[in-house]
C-alpha cells in the first residue's frame, strides 16, 4: 500500500514540475515565440523604428489651442500711436545718451528706470556677477539654486539688470506676466535698442488699462555677460532671496535703499529680441522655446504667439531648423517616395489624407532634426530657458525687421505691430485663471503650427528599443542551457557578467566626474591639453580595472572571462534600462543616442571565431560590428558629425573640440552629459570587451 | 540582490577575513557619503524618509518636547516616543563644518553593523542546520562534505550592508535601520533560542513600526519546532528505511531523535516562556512611554498618534507604496471600509503562509516581512532592504530560482526611475502625480514576483529534495 501511495505522489509530482502536457499560456506562448525568432523581429522591428522616425514629418498635427480661458485675437489692440511715440523718444534718447556719454555706468539703466517710473511702475535695479563655467558634479543632483556663489566678488565685472512693475487693478498681486528685453548697455546695436522701443511702448499702455489682472514686470536684462545669466540671476533672487548682504552692494553707484521688488508667482514668460534685418520680404518672427534637458514651454504659450503674429500682425513666423538638410538629396527622396505614397493611397481610398509635398516634408524634417537636435543637446536656445527651471513657460520671440535700422517712418510702424503682438499675448495669459496645463508639454515642432506630441514620437523610440529586451532574453536562455546543466547555481551564472558590467559602469561614472578634478589642474591649460589629462587618465583607469578585477578584460584568458552571450544579454539588458531612463529625462537624447547604442549592441559579437571561420556572412557580419563600435565611440561620432557639418578635424585638435563641446554641456548642467558618460561609453566598452571576447 | 552578491560567493570559499574587509569598507563608504549628506539630499526623498521615519519630524517632534508640548503636536511626528527620548537629544548636537545629524548618523551606521552581525548569526545557525539536515536525508555522504553549502549568514550580511537601499536609508537618515535592527534582533534570539532576547527584540520592533506583530507567528514557530528543516515526512522515510537496514541511528537533530509519530513536538514551555517575556517587555515600553508621555496625553495620545496614524493612513504624500494615491482618490463615505480592506489583505495572508510554511519558519519570517513592506501603508526602501537581505539567508535552497535577472534589472529599473519620475512631477511640472504612481505599482508588481518566486523555489526545493534522497529510491526498489 505504501509503495502505490508513493508512486501516486511520485506522479504528482512530476505534473507540478511542469510535463510537457500542460500547455503553456497564450501569453508566455508569445513570449517564448518572440525570444525564439528574436533576430528576425529586432531587424524588422529596429528598421520599422527608423522608418517611424522617418515617417514623423508625416504624422504632425496642425496646432490648436487648447485652453479656452486664452481666447487669442477676441479683444481689439488698445495700442495708440502716443505709446508708441513713446517708446521712440526711449530709443532716441538711449542713443544719444549713449553718443554722449562713453563709459561703465549705470546711467542707461537709470534713464531708463526714470521712464518706468514715470509712467507708474514701481523700479528696482538689481546686480549680478557674471559665472564662470564652474563644473561640480553634485550640482546635477541638486535643485535649481539649491547652492550659492558667495565669496571671491569682484566689483570690475558685475551687471544690473532694472525690473519695473506695474501693479494690477484687478488683481490681488498673486500672479505676473514677465516681459524681457535683453539689453547691452555698453555695447548693444541699434535694432537691439528697437527691443525697448517695442516693450516700452507696450508697458506705456498697459500702465494705463483697466483690464489687467496679473502684475506686469518689466525686465531690462543687462546682457553684456551673455543672454542667459542676467535672466537667471534675477530668477534667482525673485525666488529665493538671500538674506546675507552681498559684496557686491558695496561696490556700487546706485543708492542701496532700492530693494528688489516682486510680484505673484510668474505665469508666463515673454524675451523679446530684435534681431538684424530680416532675410524675407515680411517682418520675421522666429520663435526659441527649448529649455534646459530637453524642456519645452506649454504648446499653448507658442500656439497664442503663432496665431497672433500670423492672423493679426501679419509676421512671418518661423522655427529653427537644420539648413544643410534642406538641400539634401536623399531626404527629398524619400519625401517623393512618401508623396507618391500618399498619393496612391488617396487614389485607393479618398479618406486616407497622409501624404505631404515632397518640399512640405523636407521642410518638416529640417525643422524636426533641429528641433530634435537643440532638445537632445540640453542647452537652452536662449535666455527663456531660466524660466523652466521655475516651472515658468517661456519662449523668446526674435524678430527681424525688413528695413534698415535708421528708417524712422518704418521704425514706428514696426513698434506698433511688435507691441500689438505682445499686446494680445499677454491678454491671452492675462485671461488665464490657472498655470498652463491644458496643451502638452512634450512634443516636437516640424513648423510653427504644426507639432509631433508624445504619443506620437514614443512609437519611433519604443520600436527601436523593443528588440533589445527580447535579444537579451534569448542570449540568457542560450547562455545558461548550453553550458553543462549539472552544474549549481546555474540560475545565477549572470552575477559575473553584472560583476563586469558594475565595474565598467562605475568606470563610466569616475570618468564622467573627472573633469571636475582635471579642471583644478592649476595654471591655464588650452582645450588640448585637458583633453589629453583627461583621455590618459581614463584609458590608465581602464587599464587598472582591467588587470584589478578578473574576469572583466577582454585579453583575460578563457577560464575567467565570462560566457559572452550572458555579458551581452546583462549589456543589453543595461543599455535598455539606460535608454529608458534617458528617454523619460530627454528623449531626443535617447532617441539619437539608441539609434548609435541599438545596432551596436545587438550587432555586436565575438569577432575571433567570426574571422577563423572565413564564410563570407561572417566576415561581413564581423566587418558590420566593427565599423559600428568604430562609430559607436563618442569622439568618433562626434568627428564625423562634425565632418558631416563640413569641418573636417584630425588629430589633437579633435579632442580640444570635444573638450569644449563637452564643457558647454556640463556648463549648461545638460543631461546629455551623464547619459554619454555613464551609458553610452559603458555600453561602448562592453561591446569593446564582447567584439575582442576570447570565445 | 546586490552586485557584490556572486563576488562574495566565491570568495567566501577561500578567505574567511574578506568578510570582514568588506563589511569594513561598507562602513568606509557610509562614512564618506555621510560627509556629502548635505549635497545628497537624500533625507528628503519619499523613497527614503516616510512621514514614520524621517528624522527631520523626529527632530521637530523633539524641539516641541523641549517646549514642554506634546511631541505629536500638529501632526508631525508619528513614532515612538523611547526613540525620541534616545535619538532625540542627538539632533540638536552640532559640530562647526560638520554636515547637521551627523551624530545621528553615526548611530544607523552602528545599527547597520550590528544588524549585519545579528544576520551573520542566524545563518551561522542556518547554515549549520541546513548541513545537519541534508546529512540526515543522506544527500552528504561525509560532515566534511560541506564544499557545496554556501556560507549563508556572510553573504546576507554583506547583501545587508552593500544594498543600496540599506545604504541610501543609512545615509538619507531615516530611522528605518532601527526599526530593522530590531526585527533582526527578534529573529536572532528566537534562531539562537535566547527567549527574553527575541521577546525584546519583537516587542521593540511591534512598538517602532507596529508591521511586525505579525513576526510573533514565525518566531513562535522557530522557539516551538526548531530551525528551518524539510518537512518531516523526509525524515520519517528515512528513519523507517534506516531503522529496517540497521537497529541503530547515528546522533541526529531533534527532528530525527523524534518518535516516529506524524508530528513534530512543540515545545510548549519554550513559547510560554517567550510570551511571558513578552508581556514583561511591554510592560516595560508601556511605563517607559507612559513616564515620557505622562504631561501629554499618556499612552491613549501615543496609540492615536502612532499606531492610529498608521492604520488610517492620514498622510497622503507620495511614496513608494500604493496606498497614497488609492486613499487620495477614494469617497469620505467609502474610507473605512477601504481601510479595512486594505489592512485585511495582509492578516489573510498569514495563516495559509503559516501552514504551508511552518517546517521553515525563517523563511516564513522573511516572506511576512515581504508581503507586509508590499502592503504597508508608508512603505521606504528600508523595508525593501530588510527583506532582501533575510532572503540572502537562503541561498542554499533558493539556488534554483527563476527570473533572478529580469528581478534583478527590474528592481535596478524601477528603483532609478522613481527619482526620474517624481522630478518630472513635482520639479519640471511636466509630468503628473500617474507617473510616480505608475512607477509604485511597478515596483509592487516586481515585489510580488518576488515573493511568487521565492515561495515556489522554496517548495521545489522541498520536493527536489524528496526526489533525490536516496533512501527514497531505495523503497521504491
Amino acid at each position: 500500500m505504501a509503495t502505490e501511495n508513493r508512486d501516486k505522489e511520485e506522479e504528482e509530482v512530476k505534473t507540478d514540475d511542469g510535463s510537457p502536457k500542460i500547455k503553456p499560456r497564450p501569453i508566455v506562448q508569445l513570449g517564448i515565440f518572440l525570444i525564439s525568432h528574436s533576430p528576425v523581429f529586432s531587424v524588422v522591428f529596429s528598421a520599422a523604428g527608423v522608418m517611424a522616425l522617418l515617417l514623423l514629418p508625416l504624422l504632425a498635427k496642425n496646432t490648436y489651442i487648447s485652453e479656452n480661458a486664452l481666447m487669442p485675437g477676441s479683444a481689439r489692440s488698445m495700442l495708440s500711436h502716443r505709446d508708441v511715440s513713446d517708446g521712440s523718444k526711449l530709443v532716441n534718447d538711449i542713443k544719444s545718451f549713449r553718443l554722449n556719454h562713453e563709459g561703465q555706468g549705470v546711467e542707461v539703466q537709470r534713464l531708463i528706470g526714470n521712464y518706468m517710473l514715470e509712467m507708474g511702475a514701481e523700479v528696482s535695479y538689481q546686480k549680478f556677477q557674471p559665472e564662470g563655467n564652474h563644473f561640480h558634479p553634485l550640482h546635477f543632483f541638486s535643485g535649481p539654486a539649491s547652492y550659492t556663489n558667495l565669496g571671491n566678488v569682484s566689483c570690475a565685472a558685475y551687471g544690473v539688470n532694472v525690473a519695473g512693475i506695474i501693479r494690477a487693478p484687478r488683481g490681488d498681486g498673486k500672479e505676473s506676466i514677465v516681459l524681457v528685453t535683453p539689453y547691452d548697455f555698453l555695447n548693444g546695436g541699434d535694432y537691439e535698442a528697437l527691443s525697448l522701443g517695442i516693450a516700452s511702448s507696450l508697458f506705456s499702455l498697459l500702465a494705463r488699462v483697466t483690464w489687467l489682472s496679473k502684475d506686469i514686470i518689466w525686465l531690462v536684462a543687462d546682457s553684456r555677460y551673455g543672454d542667459y545669466r542676467p535672466v537667471a540671476a534675477w530668477l534667482t533672487e525673485y525666488h529665493t532671496p538671500s538674506f546675507e548682504v552681498s559684496d557686491l552692494s558695496k561696490c556700487d553707484e546706485l543708492n542701496p535703499s532700492d530693494s528688489f521688488r516682486r510680484a505673484g508667482t510668474v505665469a508666463a514668460a515673454l524675451v523679446v529680441k530684435v534681431d538684424g534685418r530680416s532675410e524675407r520680404f515680411e517682418d520675421t518672427l522666429s520663435i526659441y522655446a527649448e529649455a534646459s534637458n530637453g524642456q519645452m514651454p506649454n504648446l499653448d504659450l507658442i500656439n497664442v504667439v503663432n496665431y497672433l503674429a500670423v492672423h493679426r500682425q501679419g509676421f512671418y513666423v518661423k522655427v529653427e531648423k537644420v539648413v544643410s538638410l534642406l538641400s539634401s538629396s536623399w531626404l527629398k527622396t524619400v519625401g517623393e517616395i512618401f508623396e507618391a505614397v500618399g498619393k496612391v493611397a488617396r487614389s485607393l481610398n479618398p479618406d486616407w489624407k497622409f501624404g505631404i509635398p515632397a518640399a512640405d516634408y523636407l521642410e518638416g524634417s529640417a525643422t524636426l532634426a533641429s528641433s530634435l537636435y537643440s532638445q537632445a543637446l540640453g542647452i537652452p536656445t536662449g535666455p527663456h530657458g531660466a524660466f523652466r527651471d521655475y516651472q515658468v513657460d517661456a519662449i523668446t520671440l526674435k524678430v527681424s525687421p525688413r528695413f534698415p535700422p535708421d528708417s524712422k517712418g518704418r521704425q514706428h510702424e514696426f513698434c506698433l505691430r511688435g507691441a500689438q503682438l505682445l499686446e494680445g499675448t499677454i491678454r491671452s495669459v492675462n485671461n488665464l485663471l490657472e498655470k498652463f496645463h491644458q496643451s502638452f508639454f512634450l512634443y516636437l515642432l516640424t513648423s510653427p503650427g504644426k507639432f509631433i506630441s508624445v504619443g506620437v514620437y514614443m512609437i519611433a523610440f519604443a520600436l527601436l528599443v523593443a528588440p533589445l529586451p527580447m535579444v537579451a532574453a534569448s542570449l540568457y536562455i542560450d547562455g545558461c542551457t548550453t553550458q553543462n546543466p549539472a552544474e549549481n547555481l546555474k540560475s545565477w551564472k549572470w552575477l559575473d557578467a553584472a560583476k563586469q558590467v558594475f565595474a565598467l559602469h562605475l568606470l563610466g561614472f569616475i570618468v564622467t566626474l573627472l573633469p571636475y578634478l582635471i579642471c583644478q589642474v592649476p595654471g591655464e591649460q588650452s582645450p588640448t591639453n585637458r583633453s589629453i589629462i583627461w583621455a590618459t587618465t581614463s584609458s590608465s583607469l581602464l587599464l587598472i580595472t582591467f588587470v584589478t578585477v578578473p574576469g572583466c578584460s577582454p585579453f583575460s584568458s578563457r577560464l575567467h572571462g565570462t560566457n559572452w552571450a550572458v555579458l551581452k544579454s546583462v549589456t543589453i539588458s543595461a543599455a535598455f534600462i539606460g535608454l529608458c531612463l534617458m528617454s523619460i529625462i530627454n528623449f531626443a537624447t535617447a532617441e539619437i543616442g539608441a539609434l548609435l547604442l541599438v545596432p551596436m549592441c545587438l550587432m555586436v559579437r565575438p569577432i575571433r571565431p567570426d574571422l577563423r571561420s572565413r564564410r563570407v556572412k561572417s566576415l561581413v557580419r564581423a566587418l558590420c560590428s566593427m565599423v559600428l563600435v568604430t562609430i559607436g565611440f563618442p569622439v568618433m561620432f562626434f568627428a564625423i558629425s562634425k565632418g558631416l557639418i563640413g569641418e573636417g578635424l584630425v588629430g589633437l585638435g579633435l579632442g580640444g573640440e570635444f573638450w569644449t563641446w563637452l564643457e558647454s554641456l556640463w556648463a549648461w548642467k545638460s543631461a546629455t552629459y551623464l547619459y554619454i558618460g555613464m551609458v553610452h561609453l559603458p555600453c561602448w566598452l562592453l561591446c569593446l570587451c564582447i567584439l575582442f571576447h576570447p570565445s | 540582490m546586490t552586485k557584490d552578491d556572486g563576488e562574495m560567493v566565491e570568495e567566501q570559499k577561500k578567505k574567511p577575513c574578506r568578510f570582514w574587509i568588506w563589511a569594513l569598507s561598507s562602513v568606509l563608504f557610509r562614512l564618506i557619503l555621510i560627509s556629502y549628506a548635505g549635497n545628497l539630499n537624500l533625507s528628503s526623498r519619499p523613497e527614503v524618509s516616510t512621514p514614520l521615519t524621517s528624522i527631520r519630524r523626529l527632530a521637530e517632534g523633539y524641539w516641541l518636547k523641549q517646549a514642554s508640548m506634546s511631541p505629536y503636536a500638529g501632526s508631525m511626528y508619528h513614532g515612538s516616543p523611547l526613540l525620541l527620548s534616545l535619538l532625540g537629544p542627538l539632533t540638536v548636537q552640532r559640530i562647526k563644518g560638520q554636515p547637521s545629524h551627523l551624530f545621528c548618523s553615526l548611530v544607523f551606521v552602528i545599527a547597520d553593523i550590528l544588524s549585519a552581525i545579528l544576520l551573520r548569526g542566524i545563518g551561522k545557525k542556518l547554515q549549520m542546520a541546513y548541513g545537519l539536515n541534508a546529512r540526515l536525508l543522506g544527500l552528504l555522504k561525509s560532515p566534511r562534505d560541506k564544499a557545496g553549502i554556501l556560507p549563508c549568514g556572510d553573504i546576507a550580511a554583506l547583501v545587508y550592508l552593500w544594498n543600496p537601499f540599506t545604504i541610501v536609508c543609512c545615509v538619507g537618515l531615516s530611522t528605518s535601520p532601527i526599526e530593522n535592527l530590531a526585527v533582526i534582533l527578534a529573529l536572532n534570539g528566537a534562531v539562537t533560542r535566547r527567549v527574553p532576547l527575541a521577546a525584546f527584540g519583537l516587542v521593540m520592533a511591534t512598538h517602532l513600526s507596529l508591521y511586525p506583530a505579525i513576526l510573533t507567528i514565525p518566531v513562535i514557530f522557530l522557539l516551538g519546532y526548531g530551525l528551518d528543516a524539510p518537512p518531516l515526512k523526509l525524515f520519517l522515510q528515512t528513519r523507517n528505511v534506516e531503522s529496517g537496514n540497521r537497529s541503530s541511528t547515528s546522533s541526529a537533530s531533534k527532528q530525527a531523535k523524534s518518535k516516529p509519530t506524524a508530528q513534530l513536538p512543540f515545545l510548549w514551555k519554550t513559547v510560554v516562556h517567550f510570551v511571558f517575556w513578552a508581556l514583561v517587555w511591554s510592560l516595560c515600553v508601556m511605563v517607559l512611554c507612559r513616564l515620557s508621555l505622562s504631561k501629554h496625553g499618556g499612552l491613549e495620545e501615543m496609540f492615536k498618534r502612532t499606531y492610529g496614524f498608521i492604520l488610517s493612513i492620514e498622510d497622503l504624500s507620495p511614496n513608494i507604496g500604493v496606498f497614497w494615491y488609492f486613499f487620495a482618490e477614494v469617497f469620505d463615505f467609502f474610507r473605512n471600509f477601504f481601510l479595512i480592506v486594505f489592512h485585511v489583505n495582509i492578516l489573510f495572508m498569514l495563516l495559509p503562509l503559516a501552514i504551508r510554511l511552518k517546517h521553515r519558519p525563517c523563511f516564513l519570517a522573511f516572506i511576512y516581512l515581504a508581503i507586509s513592506s508590499l502592503l504597508k501603508s508608508y512603505p521606504s526602501v528600508g523595508d525593501s532592504a530588510l527583506y532582501l537581505s533575510l532572503w540572502a539567508l537562503f541561498v542554499n535552497e533558493l539556488a534554483d530560482m527563476k527570473f533572478s535577472f529580469f528581478l534583478f534589472c527590474g528592481y535596478l529599473g524601477v528603483s532609478l526611475l522613481s527619482p526620474v519620475m517624481h522630478n518630472l512631477w513635482i520639479w519640471r511640472g511636466t509630468g503628473n502625480a500617474n507617473f510616480y504612481f505608475g512607477n509604485a505599482i511597478g515596483y509592487a508588481c516586481f515585489q510580488i514576483v518576488f515573493v511568487v518566486e521565492s515561495v515556489s523555489a522554496m517548495l521545489n526545493h522541498d520536493r527536489a529534495l524528496k526526489k533525490c534522497n536516496p533512501n527514497h529510491q531505495k523503497v521504491k526498489n
